[in-house]
Parts: C-alpha cells; sequence; structure tokens
C-alpha cells in the first residue's frame, strides 16, 4: 500500500462510545464489547476500524488537504461469534482513500484490494463489483407503500428470496423494476450484463450507477485487472451505509467474501468534514485459512548444509531473499539422508545441500539432484522463480 | 473444505427427508433411496453431491461453504439467521410455530396474557423476538424434547412449537392460542457459491425449482 502512497496510521482498540455512535448503526453498536473507563465514560472496542479513520481524517488530520491516502491494520472484535467467520476477533488490513469520488478513485481503491488479495499470496480470486445506487434507483421507482418498501428491504438485507417474492406477489403493480428485484441474485457477469440491465431500468438513478460501473470497469481493465472482476449488480450490502460504487472479494473455496470495501460519501460529515470517500477492508485470518486449504509451496528454498558449507548455505540464503524469495537455512548441519527428510518436513520447493563452499548440491521435486558452483544454484533458482 | 465442481447439496435428516429425496429424483439429479443415503450420509452423483445431516445443522453446513445449496425447514432458519441466500419456498413440509396452552387456561390474545409469561420452547430466539415485538415481558425456558409436558406439570404457561395437524397438541391437552408463523422447506445457498460458482449452482436451483413445479 506503501507503493500506493497510502499512509499508514494507527488507530486505538479502544474508543469511546462518543465517537463510534456517530458512526455505526443500531446493529454494529449492539455487537461491540463495551465497559467502562475509570471516569465512567461508555467505551467499546472496535468492531471496525472506518469509523476511527474516519474520525482521525476529520479530526487530528483536519489540516491534511484532501484527498487523503490513509492505511491500517489491526485487530478488530465482535459480540457476535458468528460475525467473524466464528470467531470474536479478527486481524484486518483497510485503506481509505477520503475526498476524491468519481470513477477514477473507486478504481483506485479497487485496483489496490486487487493487488493487496495478490500480496497475501492467493492465487486464484474474484472481485464483485455492484453499486448501491442502482438499488436504490429501483427503491424510488418501484410503486409500493412505505411500509411494503421497508419489508422489501429487510428481506433482501436478509437475502430471503421467498419473503421478497410473496411480498411482490401482493402488490398490483408490476413494473420493470419488480422483475429485477426478484432476479437480484442472478444480475451478474461481464460488462454485457450492464446492457441488458440498462435496458430494463427507467429511472435516473440507476441509469448513472449503471454508466458508473461501466466507466470503472474499463478503468480497471486499464490497469490490468479486468479479467479478475465480475459486474453484480445484485450484490446486496448495507445500503443505509455505503453510497456509490460497492466491492467484495472471494477467493477459492471460502464461504465468504475475504474482501469488502466500497464508497461510503455520508460518513465524513458526521465527525464534520464533509468529503466523499470510499475504501476496502482484507480479512487477514479468512486469507490464511484460503492459504493453507490450498497446497502451494509456501517456502522456496531449503538450504541445508555440513561440515564447512555453513557459510555457504547463510550467502545462499541472503541471495536468495534478496530476489524476493523465501528461503529457510538449517540451523544444524546434517547429513544427506538426513537433509532430504528435512526437506520434506520444512516443505519446500527446492533443496540445496552445502558441503563445502564450492560442492553444493541442489534438488527439485521430480529432477534429479546436480552438483553446481553455488552461485549457478543462485541464478538458477531466482531466474526459474521469479 | 470442497475443491472440485460438483455442487453439494445438505439435505436434513427427519421428517424433511422423504419429500427432498423425492425432490432431487424428479429433477433427475439423482435417484436416492433414504436407506441408502441414511447408510452413507454422503452419495455422489454426475452433477451434484448429497450430503445427509440433521436439519438444525444445514445452515450451519452452507454458511461455511461445506455445502452450496441446503434443504431446511423455515422454522430452523428463524432460530439460525445466517449469511446464505434464501432462494425459492419448496412448498413441502408445511406446519404452523404456535403458541399452545392448556386447555383450560385463561390464556388467549395479547390482552389476556399476564405482566410476565413463562413459555417453554425449542425455539427460544423465534419466541423471545416475536413476544418482544409484541411488547410482552416473557421469560423463555429452553428445552431439548417433550415440551408439551411443561405446561401440564406446571414448568410454565405455554408452549411455543412446531405442530403440522395439531394432533400431538390436543393429546396433551394443549390448545392453540396465537400462531407465530408458517413454516415450510426452503432452498438455502451460501453466498461465496451463488459469487464464484454461479453457472453450476444456478442450473441446480433451476432443476430443483422446475422439479418442485415453481417454474417462473
Amino acid at each position: 500500500m506503501r507503493r500506493w502512497g497510502y499512509r499508514h496510521v494507527i488507530t486505538p482498540l479502544v474508543e469511546s462510545m462518543e465517537v463510534l455512535d456517530l458512526g455505526l448503526g443500531v446493529d454494529q453498536r449492539r455487537r461491540l464489547f463495551k465497559f467502562t473507563d475509570p471516569r465512567g465514560d461508555v467505551v467499546a472496542m472496535v468492531g471496525e476500524r472506518t469509523v476511527p479513520v474516519a474520525r482521525l481524517a476529520a479530526g487530528k488530520l483536519r489540516g491534511v488537504p484532501l484527498p487523503m491516502r490513509l492505511c491500517y491494520s489491526g485487530p478488530v472484535v465482535s459480540t457476535d461469534e458468528g460475525r467473524f467467520h466464528h470467531r470474536r476477533e479478527t486481524y484486518q488490513v483497510g485503506a481509505e482513500l477520503i475526498g476524491a469520488s468519481g470513477p477514477v478513485a473507486d478504481a483506485e481503491v479497487i485496483a489496490l484490494a486487487a493487488r493487496c488479495m495478490e500480496a497475501t499470496g492467493i492465487r486464484r480470486y474474484q472481485i464483485d463489483v455492484g453499486h448501491a445506487e442502482f438499488f436504490h434507483g429501483i427503491m424510488d421507482a418501484v410503486r409500493l407503500p412505505d411500509d411494503v418498501k421497508a419489508a422489501v428491504r429487510a428481506a433482501l438485507a436478509a437475502r430471503d428470496f421467498v419473503a421478497l417474492e410473496s411480498l411482490l406477489e401482493g402488490t398490483p403493480l408490476k413494473s420493470a423494476e419488480h422483475e429485477l428485484l426478484l432476479r437480484f441474485p442472478a444480475l451478474r457477469g461481464g460488462p454485457e450484463i450492464l446492457e441488458a440491465a440498462g435496458g430494463l431500468i427507467r429511472n435516473k438513478r440507476s441509469e448513472a450507477a449503471v454508466a458508473e460501473l461501466a466507466r470503472v470497469c474499463e478503468l480497471l481493465v486499464t490497469q490490468g485487472i479486468g479479467d479478475v472482476i465480475v459486474l453484480d449488480l445484485g450484490a446486496i450490502r448495507d445500503f443505509d451505509y455505503y453510497t456509490g460504487v460497492i466491492f467484495e472479494g472471494y477467493g477459492p473455496d471460502l464461504g465468504q467474501p475475504v474482501a469488502q470495501g466500497g464508497r461510503y460519501d455520508g460518513l465524513l460529515a458526521k465527525f464534520g468534514r464533509p468529503a466523499p470517500a470510499t475504501g476496502f477492508v482484507i480479512q487477514l485470518d479468512l486469507v490464511s485459512e484460503v492459504l493453507a486449504s490450498s497446497h502451494l509451496p509456501r517456502i522456496d528454498a531449503a538450504i541445508a548444509w555440513s561440515g564447512t558449507g555453513l557459510n555457504t548455505a547463510l550467502r545462499l540464503g541472503s541471495t536468495l531473499r534478496l530476489f524476493g524469495m523465501r528461503a529457510i537455512v538449517d540451523t544444524e548441519a546434517r547429513g544427506a539422508a538426513d537433509a532430504k527428510s528435512w526437506w520434506g518436513a520444512v516443505g519446500a520447493a527446492n533443496l540445496v545441500y552445502c558441503r563445502g563452499s564450492a560442492d553444493v548440491t541442489w534438488s527439485t521435486k521430480g529432477q534429479r539432484a546436480r552438483n553446481l558452483p553455488p552461485e549457478q544454484v543462485a541464478a538458477r533458482l531466482a531466474g526459474g522463480i521469479a | 473444505m470442497k475443491t472440485d465442481d460438483a455442487v453439494s447439496i445438505a439435505l436434513p435428516t427427519g421428517v424433511l427427508m422423504n419429500d427432498a429425496l423425492g425432490l432431487l429424483t424428479r429433477s433427475g439429479l439423482f435417484t436416492l433411496s433414504a436407506e441408502e443415503l441414511g447408510r452413507q450420509l454422503m452419495v455422489e452423483g454426475p452433477d451434484a453431491r448429497a450430503i445427509l445431516v440433521r436439519p438444525a445443522d444445514v445452515p450451519a453446513y452452507v454458511d461455511h461453504g461445506a455445502a452450496d445449496l441446503g434443504i431446511v425447514g423455515k422454522d430452523i432458519l428463524w432460530e439460525s439467521p445466517g449469511s446464505h441466500y434464501e432462494l425459492v419456498d419448496l412448498k413441502f413440509g408445511g406446519c404452523r410455530l404456535v403458541l399452545a396452552v392448556p386447555e383450560a387456561s385463561r390464556l388467549n390474545g395479547p390482552d389476556t396474557w399476564p405482566p410476565l409469561l413463562r413459555i417453554a420452547t425449542k425455539y427460544p430466539r423465534t419466541t423471545a423476538a416475536w413476544f418482544d415485538q409484541r411488547g410482552q415481558a416473557v421469560e423463555v425456558v429452553r428445552l431439548h424434547g417433550s415440551v408439551e409436558l411443561a405446561p401440564q406439570v406446571g414448568l410454565v404457561d405455554g408452549i411455543v412449537d412446531l405442530t403440522a395437524t395439531g394432533r400431538t397438541l390436543r393429546e396433551n391437552g394443549l390448545r392453540i392460542a396465537s400462531v407465530l408463523g408458517s413454516s415450510t422447506a426452503r432452498l438455502i445457498a451460501n453466498q461465496a457459491s451463488m459469487k464464484t460458482r454461479t453457472a453450476a449452482v444456478q442450473s441446480v436451483v433451476a432443476k430443483l425449482r422446475e422439479a418442485a413445479g415453481l417454474d417462473r
């Protein structure tokens, strides 16, 4: 994130309830661990860090000109055990782009989220991009009594399409928007779905949302991540909080999103510095779960040694790490057979066995072991993996 | 956690099992007998895999992504709302969640309730929420079986329980005072499966929908 110019900020784990009250919805507030400090004020353990970061941007960093790029990391807790993948605590890394609106800013944050997911080591991932305004436009356009509208929102928020169907069936006025709501989870795919949806909607808000999504999609293609993007007009998120482009990142074979983000232009105003903003958060414990379930070699080279080979082993380790590889140098001398079983236990892709300053054996899975000078081993390893 | 492409469906043991198996057979996804599934707990079909779990566990399997889809009674979903999509009302397994009181009780509608009601139930969450909405203070006693017995021995004023025909209630000298809701079997889906395996999951959903006679 540094490479993208995001400044790392640290916000406290314990925040005053007065601050959190301003930014959080009723349900989010309910899920906080709360207690009182020695002065009798109610404080809470943070359940997310966007609100504390917004307070920071509007408070201590008030003098910093906008747009402002901030990133953060830290633990968050929730009283709801089901919240963070059935744990009460998770570790989140996030970024916020404050003070910039429009597709270019939206695309920047999505591209950054994609690069972050890549950097965690997840090899296959997908980012679903949607737009909160598409939904708001539909809700404006459907002709329903207010109480039914509220029920429709509740059913959608609960992803309960059975309830939604019976609500909409009971209303006499049918429109294209009715049909769109019922097909909500299926409104996804490539750029072609924007055209398809564009043909069905008859309201300005949804039309503007579709146009904006198309632009964001183009910008993401330009930045080289078009192939991981799926457009999802039926994305269901907290529609009271998000005001524009929203997105979620999915890894392989995990039942829930690893990354979530979107535009929330209303939040900063609550802290007295009105500004558009967008950002995302990655749940690191979910990332490690994805990584644990895939069988990728986590260590590139296991470097064993015997006799005078230690110096060569240490130098080789440093060289490989300079090339960005993950290398482990053994802590004790081993015989050749013992080194092989240690290699297996480490689970590295390559074994380099150093017997002396020039006597090095390189083994890799599925190939014959070869004796090479150390610098050639380094060159081949770095060349093959980089 | 699954890694292959077969769509997995969690099926409930108990009263919904036979109807669920019938639906799968009609959809052409599986031909399974209850004995077969009961013996193996997990059966592979050409496009899908069926796993048999306890009814109350179906949402857990689906929410964690161990199953892409699940068939489960709405009554279970009331008790364990989660991150899944509730896609289709499969219409079978119909029953009602009711407030039942002893025949002789003077309890009826809300205006007859005392300031604090004591209610025994296997559905504590739904019960508490329902009375809460009506501004009624309630002490919920959570039981795991033979709920009908509780009012007869004076443990509680009434019970909240599921009934299809009302027979068990009558046999235990109870009558229905209020209906909290109606339940039928539902098809639910994992949120990530809906997004990352869209085509495979949607095709199975379409087959099940058609087999349930709900083509839209």
